[in-house]
């Protein structure tokens, strides 16, 4: 009987020490993570709330001609 | 497989446990599964014949719980090692993070490790993956047969293990002995590939 209490504790123990390996490793590598998702968040955040100066690449600003175009190619 | 999504603050890893038929893969999932807390027991899923062979894959899926701020989960299938079910072994190939190669440590069973090793490298390379980069451990079970049937460990690393990847020499899965050692020395490999510039982000 307390043969089979101290397997059952070291049978948990097991997992336990597993996940507190891999929590380490975790731990670890999250500061990495942080680093390098934020700048690009960052850059993603700025992108989206932006507004587009004319003379910037795919910027239209002469609409009619843009139109006549589109008009010519839909032909 | 996305290894780590930043946006959901999630970390999955797919763990498939390979080798040739009867090697003791199923067997390293049980001794997982049977080691779980109450409270983190999912439930694995296992297909198996009459004659308890693997018919399509064993998957354990592990809950692991919010580790740093990640919800960490790890997913463990096994492979059907008879040779004529090579297809299901692409498909839960699909999307793999690490590689648990269990060969069976009787010398007859030599040609079997063998093949099976070679089946693995075709199928990662079909699935557009390195097979000289893959985390990947070997793990030589049964080593509590008698000695006379077995090869020595020596004669396994240089046949199976050229890429020099961890290996576990005192396995016997049966008992458990070497099962979670195996999966912790997976679970680093492939937790270090997050800051790896190679890393899949989604």
């Amino acid at each position: 009987m307390a043969k089979e209490a101290s397997r059952e504790a070291e049978e948990g123990g097991e997992f336990a020490d597993f996940l507190a390996d891999v929590s380490k490793e975790i731990a670890q590598r999250v500061e990495s993570l942080d680093k390098r998702a934020t700048p690009v968040a960052a850059a993603a955040a700025e992108k989206k709330l932006r507004t587009p100066i004319a003379g910037e690449p795919g910027v239209i600003v002469e609409w009619p001609s843009i139109a006549d175009r589109m008009i010519e190619e839909m032909r | 497989m996305s290894v780590v999504n930043y946006g959901t603050r999630e970390i999955t890893c797919k763990i498939v446990y390979y080798g040739p038929g009867r090697s003791g893969k199923t067997t390293n999932l049980q001794h997982v599964f049977s080691q779980l807390p109450d409270e983190r027991k999912g439930k694995m899923v296992s297909l198996a014949t009459d004659t308890d062979r693997t018919l399509f894959f064993d998957f354990l899926p592990l809950d692991l719980g919010t580790i740093s701020g990640f919800a960490t989960r790890f997913q463990l299938y096994t492979v059907p090692g008879q040779v004529y079910y090579a297809a299901t072994r692409k498909l839960v190939l699909q999307g793999v993070d690490g590689v648990v190669f269990v060969a069976d440590s009787q010398s007859r069973q030599r040609a079997e490790n063998i093949e099976s090793l070679q089946d693995l490298h075709a199928n990662l390379a079909d699935e557009g993956l390195d097979p000289r980069s893959v985390p990947l451990v070997m793990q030589y079970n049964k080593r509590d047969l008698p000695p006379a049937e077995l090869s020595p460990v020596e004669e396994m690393d240089e046949v199976l293990n050229f890429r020099g990847v961890p290996h576990f020499s005192a396995a016997a899965a049966i008992g458990g002995k070497g099962v979670f050692e195996t999966l912790r020395s997976i679970s680093t490999l492939v937790l270090a590939r997050l800051s790896a510039p190679a890393t899949r982000e989604s």
